[in-house]
């Protein structure tokens, strides 16, 4: 339905309509500082009755439509459909999006937040994986195609930690992101 | 499942660690420096360039 995905859009679309989510995958990685391109947003979102509707409310202006299936089929986006469901691929008018009511290795919302951070983008403060954490949820994913991305994570962390130790040794400001 | 506020343990894992010595350190320094913002607004700018790209190729086919 888009050419690229608007992360921006999204994310302000979110935090706009008050709901509970967290950033996760590709885009998680690029906040962290990766360098590897990511093609849509994931976040694992809040399973509470009244965040569902706030994420239909959300993303109800962007016609969400179950992304790699046919057109035309009845699907309808509402609360009950949420309600019914867990994990969605999307695809939408402002790019693809995946809502992921549960993680591998990481569990539901109230699961991960104790293992999120605050992070500003876009103007605007939202709720994103530590970087071990996301180290270890996509390990638990198991992927293979994922080898080449924990990699770099990994390696991002080892790099934070030298910068850290550097900067102790030297007395100078913090990281502007903690891991 | 994670336990609840502690962070993961990442002990090395030898298929991981055989594939970390084709990652760039010097690129991924860079990004350290900027801000999760200027990282995000980065993508967000390589992703749309893509979109124009694509754009081309399909406009010229």
């Amino acid at each position: 339905m888009s050419d690229f995905t608007d992360f921006a859009r999204f994310v302000l679309a979110l935090t706009e309509a008050d709901v509970d989510f967290i950033i996760v995958d590709g885009v998680a990685g690029s906040l962290h500082g990766a360098a590897r391109a990511t093609y849509d947003l994931d976040i694992v979102y809040a399973r509470a009755a009244t965040n569902l509707a706030r994420l239909v409310a959300a993303l109800d202006g962007l016609q969400p439509y179950l992304r790699g299936a046919p057109k035309g089929l009845p699907f309808r986006w509402d609360v009950e459909t949420l309600a019914r469901g867990l994990n969605f691929t999307l695809t939408t008018s402002a790019g693809d999006i995946d809502l992921l009511g549960e993680i591998a290795g990481g569990g539901r919302y109230e699961d991960l937040i104790a293992h999120t951070i605050e992070v500003q983008a876009f103007g605007v403060t939202c709720r994103c994986v530590t970087l071990r954490t996301l180290i270890a949820l996509k390990r638990a994913a198991g992927r293979p195609r994922d080898f080449d991305a924990i990699a770099e994570l990994e390696v991002l962390l080892e790099e934070q930690e030298r910068m850290e130790l550097e900067q102790a040794r030297n007395g100078t400001v913090s990281r502007p992101f903690p891991t | 499942m994670l336990p609840r506020d502690k962070e993961p343990d990442l002990p090395p894992d030898p298929v991981i660690e055989a594939y970390k010595k084709d990652i760039d350190r010097t690129l991924l320094r860079e990004t350290l420096k900027q801000t999760p913002a200027q990282r995000l607004a980065k993508l967000q700018d390589f992703m749309r360039s893509v979109a124009g790209l694509r754009g081309a190729g399909r406009r010229r086919a």
